[in-house]
């Protein structure tokens, strides 16, 4: 190999090299510095909230968490309950089906708690970002199920 | 040797012998042909040196080499920092869905 190519070839090495490690500081001082353990600091970004907003949104948070808690436990609790009954048959009998329908209650009643909460939270910020951050909301938490239920009706389809 | 070439006899016999010894004919532009070659296989390997080896000089000019390195920090800082910025966004969002929907919600 001649001296000039294998000097061109360094060169080359050398600079993809310094372009991967100021790319690596790069992402990591700024995935550093942007990092936070608030779990609010999203809404405030995100949506350009103000102070006061961020405080009445930050009360509204405080005041979903335990409710939210305590719909999770009852949820968990039910699982359970189905888990059991259906790991001691075989057939999903009427007491697994009052089971499933119960849990079924209990998670539409806590949907139906949260959803309250987004339009409470969005009712507190200005116009704009309230109805953006109620359709990024239903699109986040409920856009799952919606998925779901269109690639059932995809593989109904003949 | 001298008595052997002013030989008449021989000087006849060496005219006879070369005018009998058939010589092949060319093919048509022999000559040109093969100059064309000689330089077609000269202009390649010259031209590629030349290029090759004026590129290295001017990475080796130390303008040059602090804009390139400067440039390759610059690019590199700012598409590392855009992507951090990126993660972080998506990582604090992922938090606060958590924190309003856990799993069994959604």
């Amino acid at each position: 190999m001649n001296r000039p190519l294998v000097i061109l070839l360094g060169v080359l090495t050398l600079g993809a090299a310094i372009f991967a490690g100021s790319y690596v500081a790069g992402r990591h001082a700024c995935a550093t510095v942007m990092s936070s353990t608030d779990d609010l600091s999203w809404l405030r970004t995100e949506f350009h909230l103000s102070d006061a907003e961020m405080a009445r949104v930050r009360q509204l948070h405080e005041g979903y968490q335990p409710q939210c808690m305590k719909m999770c436990a009852k949820l968990a609790a039910k699982k359970v309950e189905v888990v059991d009954m259906l790991a001691n048959g075989t057939n999903v009998t009427a007491g697994v089906q009052q089971k499933l329908t119960e849990l079924g209650e209990l998670r539409a009643q806590c949907q139906a708690q949260m959803l309250q909460h987004f339009i409470a939270v969005s009712q507190a910020m200005p116009p704009e970002q309230g109805r953006r951050y109620l359709a990024e909301m239903e699109r986040l938490t409920l856009g799952f199920h919606e998925e779901i239920e269109q690639t059932m009706d995809m593989s109904a389809k003949p | 040797m001298k008595e052997e070439n002013s030989n008449p006899a021989d000087e006849k016999l060496g005219v006879l012998l070369r005018e009998s010894r058939l010589s092949p004919s060319l093919p048509p532009r022999f000559q040109e042909n093969v100059w064309r070659r000689i330089e077609d296989a000269q202009a390649p390997a010259k031209s590629s040196v030349t290029w090759l080896e004026a590129l290295v000089a001017l990475m080796l000019r130390p303008r040059f080499a602090y804009a390139a390195l400067a440039a390759l920090m610059l690019a590199g800082i700012s598409l590392g920092a855009y992507s951090g910025a990126q993660s972080a966004r998506h990582d604090a969002e992922a938090r606060y869905i958590a924190s309003v929907a856990p799993n069994p919600l959604r």
